[in-house]
């Protein structure tokens, strides 16, 4: 099914004629990563689901948006992505998804660690907490965090796929770090920057 | 490196793309600062908890089913592609056939034009034709001759001279005496003759002129007699 040595372009043009093969190629290669932004940035793996069919539907139905000359596929499949997660935090600004967990268990899946079962409840509370205190960021200072900290992206990747300088990045990442330590903080109960700076 | 500097830069004293020296720095005062050292520390267990998640969250993709309803709108669309791109390979087909009839149509009319021009003027010697339509010797005015070829346009020829006959019939002059009639078997004879010799069928002649030699149309009728006359210019 994969055509590896395919450059992206070809496989597009291809895919535009209808050529299903080479469609699937470029959507395997890129919806594990936008699902996940969208996910991340969301937190409901219904809406990420919904991202993701929205942005390949336009690569099926407009094609002609993507210009070559402009940059990358992925990039410009991110931007369609990040336009579409934007609207939908607009639509849902104060949502918090109830579906942590799908029914198909998408969004959750267990480590793999060869661990007790408390050590993996314990683990599982900890992402929980991590997760809701990362949904609670505004979206731009989620967005920074998303990007830097769980794609792990460089500033300039990140700057680049958000569009402003690194600058912004940096400070919203800033930000976004304090707020979040602060969340943390309050939900494990347990104020450890007071306590470190007490020590 | 001082505390606040340390905020703004000092937790990314992990991160792959840190620039060392500032990171080396972080570190330092990380250690000789309390209350910086204990920030890291508990960036550090946040940074673990994201880690944790990244890690759950590593293998999502999304679900089958997207996939499946985006391979149905691709062969939704491939169907309808074939039917659109027939449709206007058809319709370019059809205004080509369109185009090559107009050309054929017109190339037919000109030629059938011009063939029809020169057969109305040009002498076309049949004998049949011109020994029907030769009018009488003895009916001609004196002075003038058949001018063979002579233009011998049988008026029942074909449509096409019908309706050209009926229009000569308005440049015809009738013959003194002579009454309009039916002309369907007439025909026009060309004779040569002396613009005097119109005066013996009627018609005023100037004397001055009278010598000068003419082309003239005869329309003659059944009975081999003139019935009207055309100057011929």
């Amino acid at each position: 099914m994969k055509i590896p040595d395919e450059k992206q372009d070809a496989l597009l043009k291809r895919a535009v004629r209808g050529d299903e093969q080479a469609f699937l190629a470029l959507y395997q290669k890129h919806q594990p990563a936008l699902y996940r932004y969208a996910l991340r940035m969301t937190g409901s793996p219904w809406a990420a689901e919904e991202i993701v069919q929205e942005v390949f539907l336009l690569l099926i139905r407009e094609p002609q948006k993507y210009e070559v000359a402009r940059g990358e596929l992925g990039a410009f499949l991110f931007g369609v992505a990040r336009n579409r997660v934007m609207k939908h935090l607009e639509r849902t600004p104060r949502e918090l998804s109830l579906d942590v967990i799908n029914a198909d268990g998408s969004a959750w899946r267990e480590p793999q660690d060869p661990l007790t079962p408390m050590m993996i409840a314990e683990k599982r509370e900890r992402i929980e907490q991590v997760r809701e205190a990362v949904l609670e960021l505004s979206a731009e200072f989620r967005e920074a965090v998303v990007l830097c900290e769980l794609e792990e992206m460089s500033y300039e990747e990140a700057a680049q796929a958000c569009g402003c300088p690194v600058g912004t990045i940096r400070s919203r990442l800033h930000r976004g770090r304090a707020l979040l330590l602060a969340k943390l903080e309050l939900l494990r109960d347990a104020p450890r920057r007071a306590s470190a700076g007490a020590k | 490196m001082n505390c606040e500097e340390f905020e703004l830069r000092g937790l990314d004293v992990d991160r792959a793309d840190a620039n060392l020296l500032e990171a080396a720095a972080a570190a330092q005062h990380a250690q000789i600062c309390a209350r910086c050292g204990g920030l890291l520390e508990s960036w550090r267990e946040v940074k673990s908890d994201l880690r944790l998640l990244r890690e759950a969250t590593q293998l999502d993709a999304a679900p089958a089913r997207v996939e499946m309803r985006l391979k149905q709108e691709l062969r939704t669309r491939r169907e309808a592609r074939v039917p659109r791109r027939t449709v206007v390979i058809a319709s370019w087909v059809l205004a080509a056939a369109a185009v090559l009839v107009g050309m054929v149509s017109w190339a037919t009319w000109q030629r059938t034009r011009h063939q029809e021009v020169p057969r109305y003027g040009a002498s076309v010697p049949k004998a049949d034709v011109q020994s029907a339509a030769m009018p009488d010797k003895n009916t001609l005015p004196p002075g003038s001759e058949t001018s063979p070829p002579v233009e011998p346009k049988r008026a029942s020829s074909s449509r096409h001279s019908a309706a050209i006959k009926e229009d000569d019939a308005q440049k015809f002059t009738l013959l003194p005496g002579s009454l309009p009639s039916e002309t369907e078997e007439a025909a026009i004879v060309r004779v040569r003759m002396q613009r005097g010799a119109l005066g013996t069928l009627g018609f005023p002649v100037n004397q001055e002129r009278a010598g000068e030699w003419i082309l003239v149309d005869l329309l003659v009728g059944n009975d081999g007699l003139p019935q009207a006359v055309r100057l011929v210019r």
